[in-house]
């Protein structure tokens, strides 16, 4: 039998007035991948979030984590943890307050609630804010906190809400670190448009628009990596048999590969391959190897088309930032 | 963890706030300078009835304030029982419970609302039930308002002491006693408060519809008292002995003079009563909440 699920929503739509944010979305997260949300701002990723995490209850289908309804509170209670987006830390409270409060609502015994409280502002390294009043931190030290109260114990389902949404790149390069060193002890859901940032961390992912999940999979799934490479060529290059011009015919003649076509305005070869016969290393060495003996000049060589431009065909190049 | 560990932790945490808050500490002052200037007008509404019954015994000063209550309030036993507590403190104590509302708005309009507008709620949806959150907050909101009101009211009782109207002794019978009226009132309000600050994200609009509701219940209690006082002028009677109008229970200031009076019996009907009103209210905005996005 198959394992539960971490996540599950079954033909969810969430509407707000006359306004529908998600419209029959069926989605499972699979229990221990890291898992994203894709989509442009509008997309309905914040309030699917929110579902999950039982901010927003759905107007029609369910929704379970970790088994449950995420109503159920006390049972998720420690199980399920959240970086809610553009949540304010209460200003009056001193980070150590905050997040012994959060842990000794986590049911964590008050001896040892100061010790994880202490850990987890350790993990965020943020042990010298532990006296500072939350309302004095910068935007940068509160995205911390709020990360940091969501690892406190040892959950079983994370949520983060664009973790890395207004920080500078150093601090979100670090919290994305900070998500990277949490892969494997629990299963985490990510929501973001920064593609980038998605396909670093994330194993699958699931793309929305307009409500609506446009694709789901695994991260190689979406950005077709297993089965497709892309080599850029130098400026002036052109379809032929000349030396320094691409051999397309031969390329279609290698014994993996499915198709090839040259984009002469976009200076890019794609070669479509069947997964089940080669592996893209493979199919990498063996393009590059006839296109070295043509003597082709070559700039960049990739897997699969990146999940950026993979999202923005699916998403009919609205945009992540509409 | 049960919802009563639950409610604990949101009520400390929401008293420690309200306490520490710059809005907490500007109402604290500024109550208790209120207070302050009350106390010392009260002493001056003694002084003088004092000064007025000069020619009186102690015994015949009582027997003066007895005839008075009486005549006010229709009621032998109450006013023979009130006549022998110094009138700075029965004014004081009228002074607070009809400033109570004022602060409870103040203090309260935002105790949800404000978690709501910022989100913050957020981080305590996915630790504590709705209800407990909802319950916590109304009870730290109750435990500040008891907070000041005790201050309010050692505050006027050292000044009747300072003045010598009261032992120290008769001073914390009647301060405890008051306070716990005070507090038995406030509890209603602060239900009041904590239901409506749950329903806005916008704490200005908590403001406006807690003073609007708040209006409205002081209309009740006003317009039934005025109704009250006038039968008894056409009747020749203390409005007090008059019956209540059904409408004027639900002003929980109305039932101040049962909760001060001797007899028990109305005391804890009192009691029951308001706890009730603030139990219900409680219950109400729990359901609400629980049910609401966040």
């Amino acid at each position: 039998m198959a394992a539960e699920p971490a996540a599950r929503l079954q033909r969810v739509t969430k509407r707000f007035g006359a306004k529908t944010a998600v419209d029959d979305v069926t989605l499972a997260i699979d229990e221990g991948v890291t898992f994203g949300l894709i989509g442009p701002n509008g997309a309905g990723k914040t309030t699917t979030f929110s579902m999950l995490a039982g901010y927003l209850s759905p107007t029609e289908g369910r929704v379970e984590v970790l088994g449950l309804l995420p109503s159920a509170v006390d049972r998720l209670r420690a199980r399920l943890s959240v970086l809610p987006q553009d949540a304010l830390l209460p200003a009056t409270d001193t980070v150590g307050e905050f997040l012994l409060h959060m842990a000794r609502l986590q049911d964590i015994p008050a001896k040892k609630a100061l010790d994880a409280a202490r850990t987890v502002l350790d993990e965020v390294a943020g042990r010298d804010w532990w006296g500072q009043r939350c309302g004095s931190l910068s935007h940068g030290m509160a995205k911390r906190v709020a990360l940091a109260q969501a690892f406190l114990g040892e959950p079983e389902l994370v949520l983060l809400d664009e973790p890395t949404a207004g920080l500078d790149p150093r601090v979100a390069r670090e919290m994305r670190e900070l998500i990277a060193a949490r892969k494997g002890r629990a299963t985490i859901v990510v929501s973001s448009h920064n593609l980038q940032e998605l396909e670093e961390l994330c194993d699958a992912a699931a793309v929305l628009d307009r409500g609506r999940v446009v694709a789901s999979g695994s991260i190689a799934e979406l950005t077709a990596a297993n089965e497709e490479i892309r080599v850029q060529v130098a400026p002036g290059t052109t379809r032929g048999t000349q030396p320094g011009q691409v051999p397309v015919e031969k390329l279609r003649e290698l014994p993996v590969v499915k198709s090839a076509s040259l984009d002469e305005e976009r200076l890019e070869i794609t070669v479509y391959f069947e997964r089940r016969q080669a592996d893209a290393e493979s199919v990498i060495g063996q393009v590059l190897s006839l296109l070295l003996a043509h003597q082709v000049r070559i700039s960049g060589v990739a897997k699969g088309r990146g999940l950026e431009q993979r999202v923005m065909d699916l998403t009919a190049g609205q945009g992540l930032n509409r | 963890m049960s919802p009563l560990a639950e409610i604990q932790l949101v009520a400390g945490r929401e008293l420690r706030r309200s306490v520490r808050s710059a809005k907490g500490i500007v109402l604290g002052v500024l109550t208790l300078l209120g207070a302050t200037v009350s106390a010392l007008v009260c002493v001056r509404i003694e002084a003088s009835e004092r000064a007025a019954a000069k020619a009186l015994s102690n015994e015949g000063f009582v027997e003066a304030k007895r005839q008075l209550f009486e005549r006010v309030t229709g009621d032998d036993a109450l006013a023979a029982y009130m006549a022998r507590v110094p009138t700075s403190l029965i004014v004081f104590l009228k002074i607070t419970v009809w400033f109570l509302p004022l602060l409870v708005a103040l203090l309260g309009f935002d105790t949800v609302s404000a978690d709501l507008q910022h989100r913050s709620v957020r981080f305590w949806a996915v630790r504590v039930r709705r209800g407990s959150y909802f319950t916590g907050k109304l009870l730290g909101l109750w435990a500040t308002v008891a907070l000041i009101a005790l201050a309010l009211n050692v505050l006027a009782d050292a000044v009747a002491v300072a003045r010598g109207y009261v032992t120290i002794g008769q001073a914390a019978g009647w301060g405890l006693k008051f306070w716990l009226v005070a507090v038995v009132i406030a509890g209603a309000w602060a239900g009041v408060a904590t239901l409506i600050s749950s329903c806005f994200r916008a704490p200005i609009l908590a403001l406006l519809t807690t003073f609007a509701a708040f209006f409205v219940l002081w209309l009740f209690g006003i317009g039934g008292f005025f109704a009250r006082v006038g039968e008894s002028v056409d009747h020749g009677m203390a409005a007090a002995a008059k019956e209540m109008s059904w409408y004027e229970y639900l002003y929980p200031n109305a039932y101040d003079t049962m909760l001060v009076g001797p007899d028990p019996a109305r005391v804890l009907t009192a009691v029951a009563i308001l706890a009730g009103f603030t139990v219900a209210v409680g219950a109400l905005g729990s359901l609400l909440f629980a049910r609401r996005d966040v």
